[in-house]
């Protein structure tokens, strides 16, 4: 089988939620247009989702088909995205990750000062830390998207584009490009894939 | 002009039904089939579709609506998932015997207890013999497509029968897939408005659903039996012109993948189709036999084809995504009508069946590849084990 390249996005249910899920769909998207397999979906066992609890977003990218097509998580992620660093204070967000991944946060601390919230470290290849907050300056909210319906107002204007830069920058899975051909907030895009502080580990 | 988006199947089945150009939706929500109804409470809202939308306070009470609504005439689609297919169970067969093309969305979602959001096709498969049309989708495409072949097949003049129009909850109702939604003039090409025969009327008074006597009721049956033996043709003529007027490359009945020289198949219907078609390219690589029968329509069930198609196999695995407590095959649901549409056929193929992806479970490509080491085994001896494996919690000697 064809290796499958995953992302996995910790958000906040309802208020995050949609900033989540424009991360995954924004690599996703941009991925396609580069001509590649891709797949983004929510966590269903996370939902219905209620304010604030952790919800996760997953994006795949192959160059094949992609044959686990029907399954519900990402089990061993290259790369895991947290949208509200609090998150890493109440939850093991590096469950199953490949050993050398990437862990990119939403935050305007730095790498080292992140680093020691996280546990288990050991495990991480890199951290990418982006101000998306500061960049962005604001989550946009959409209830849509969430049960298999379709979010249409538009993709990437808030946080998310920040930290899909970042994510292109840390790991070169996409072309900024094709994320700029996607993503609303363009300015905010280039901003967090040239502002995110890259700490190899 | 035809274009392709990546979409739900929630999504695919609502722009389907707006295609369809409905008269009346009526909701209830529950998950996981609710964003069907979310996409076309937008659509009315907007002005995208001109329809009435109407909220039920009750799946009993969401079908009964759809029951009045198609007896005056309109084309109606309506939709539910799990514990809301079965709450509705007593409108079904009122809806099929007065002939109603009522249209229902099932989106599987396991039956309590305790709950459970996953897909498993019990909530549908309970409700298969109320007289309504019931058959499953492997991607968004293929249930965008199945409402469109659905309401024309129903709407027939030969038919006037309900359909569930199943897809499974989560697999196929979540996770996006690549749709193409066509030209709306491809869709009224195959697709005519709905023409009721005797619809509610003040100027032509007319009685729906009277009560009967006992002695009224056989023929009643009997009629609706008799409908039931027109639909295959019916289905023939619409997939014919379904490949002809979209592209596309359906069979009626029966998919098959690479099953030329098969020796053994997987037999399924729904989305784990999709998997099992990676499985049998991952064992033919190994040199197994092995191919892919999957049914499109359960109901009615295609005997002849059946008896035609997996006559040419020496063992054929039922993977069951319903259940079946207590009966002949000891838990296996679809398996039954397998056999006994295979009791006349010349040659009769070993069968057995697999619980799997029961309660959403996902049906792994180690899964299949132990499916089909059982088929190969009994291949060899001559003779099946057993009826029933329970995949992934058999113990192995």
């Amino acid at each position: 089988m064809a290796e499958v390249y995953e992302v996995t996005v910790w958000t906040r249910g309802v208020s995050m939620d949609k900033e989540g899920r424009d991360v995954v769909s924004a690599l996703a998207k941009a991925a396609d247009r580069e001509g590649k397999f891709v797949q983004a979906f929510d966590n269903y066992e996370d939902l219905p989702d209620r304010v604030g609890v952790p919800v996760r977003k997953y994006a795949r990218i192959s160059d094949e088909e992609i044959v686990m097509r029907y399954n519900y998580e990402n089990e061993n992620p290259d790369v895991v995205v947290i949208v509200d660093a609090a998150l890493v204070k109440g939850v093991n967000v590096l469950r199953g990750m490949k050993r050398g991944g990437v862990l990119v946060v939403n935050t305007n601390r730095s790498p080292e000062e992140t680093l020691k919230f996280i546990p288990n470290k050991d495990t991480l290849g890199a951290i990418a830390c982006v101000d998306a907050d500061g960049i962005a300056g604001r989550a946009t909210v959409d209830f849509s998207g969430t049960e298999g319906g379709v979010d249409a107002s538009g993709l990437g204007a808030g946080i998310a584009a920040p930290l899909a830069g970042a994510v292109a920058k840390a790991t070169g899975v996409v072309n900024l490009e094709s994320l700029a051909a996607v993503v609303a907030n363009r300015e905010a895009l280039k901003r967090g894939y040239e502002e995110v502080v890259v700490k190899t580990i | 002009m035809a274009k392709e988006v990546l979409i739900s199947g929630c999504a695919a089945a609502a722009q389907a039904v707006k295609y369809s150009r409905v008269d009346v939706i009526c909701s209830y929500p529950i998950r996981p089939y609710t964003a069907i109804m979310m996409e076309l409470a937008k659509m009315v809202a907007n002005g995208e579709l001109d329809a009435e939308f109407i909220h039920g306070e009750g799946e009993h009470a969401q079908l009964s609506v759809c029951y009045g609504a198609s007896a005056a005439g309109a084309r109606v689609f309506t939709g539910s998932s799990g514990v809301g297919v079965t709450y509705a169970f007593e409108t079904y067969s009122p809806i099929s015997g007065g002939r109603y093309p009522v249209q229902m969305a099932i989106a599987d979602r396991a039956l309590d207890p305790p709950g459970d959001f996953g897909s498993e096709h019990t909530d549908a498969m309970s409700c298969r013999d109320q007289g309504w049309l019931m058959g499953w989708a492997e991607t968004p495409q293929e249930v965008f497509d199945n409402h469109l072949i659905n309401y024309r097949v129903g709407e027939d003049r030969r038919i006037m029968l309900p359909q569930f129009v199943c897809h499974d909850g989560y697999f196929v109702s979540h996770i996006p897939g690549k749709v193409i939604l066509p030209d709306q003039s491809q869709v009224d090409e195959f697709l005519p408005l709905y023409k009721p025969l005797h619809p509610l009327d003040p100027k032509h008074p007319v009685s729906h659903g009277p009560q009967i006597r006992p002695d009224q009721g056989a023929i009643m049956d009997l009629q609706r039996a008799a409908a039931f033996l027109e639909v295959p043709k019916v289905i023939r003529e619409a997939i014919d012109d379904f490949n002809r007027i979209f592209g596309r490359d359906y069979r009626p009945f029966l998919d098959e993948y690479r099953t030329e020289d098969a020796e053994i198949v997987f037999f399924l219907q729904g989305a784990h189709a999709r998997t099992a078609r990676f499985a049998v390219n991952h064992l033919r690589e190994k040199g197994l036999k092995i191919g892919l029968v999957k049914l499109r329509f359960v109901r009615p069930f295609p005997t002849e084809e059946i008896q035609e198609c997996l006559s040419r196999f020496k063992a054929v695995g039922v993977i069951e995504t319903s259940t079946s407590y207590g009966g002949a095959m000891k838990g296996g649901n679809l398996i039954h009508e397998v056999r006994a549409a295979l009791y006349d056929a010349p040659e009769r193929p070993l069968t057995t069946s697999f619980m799997a992806g029961l309660g959403g479970d996902v049906i792994t490509i180690e899964d299949f590849s132990w499916m089909a080491e059982k088929l190969a085994k009994a291949v060899k001896a001559g003779k099946v084990e057993k009826y029933v494996y329970w995949v992934g919690f058999e113990l192995e000697e």
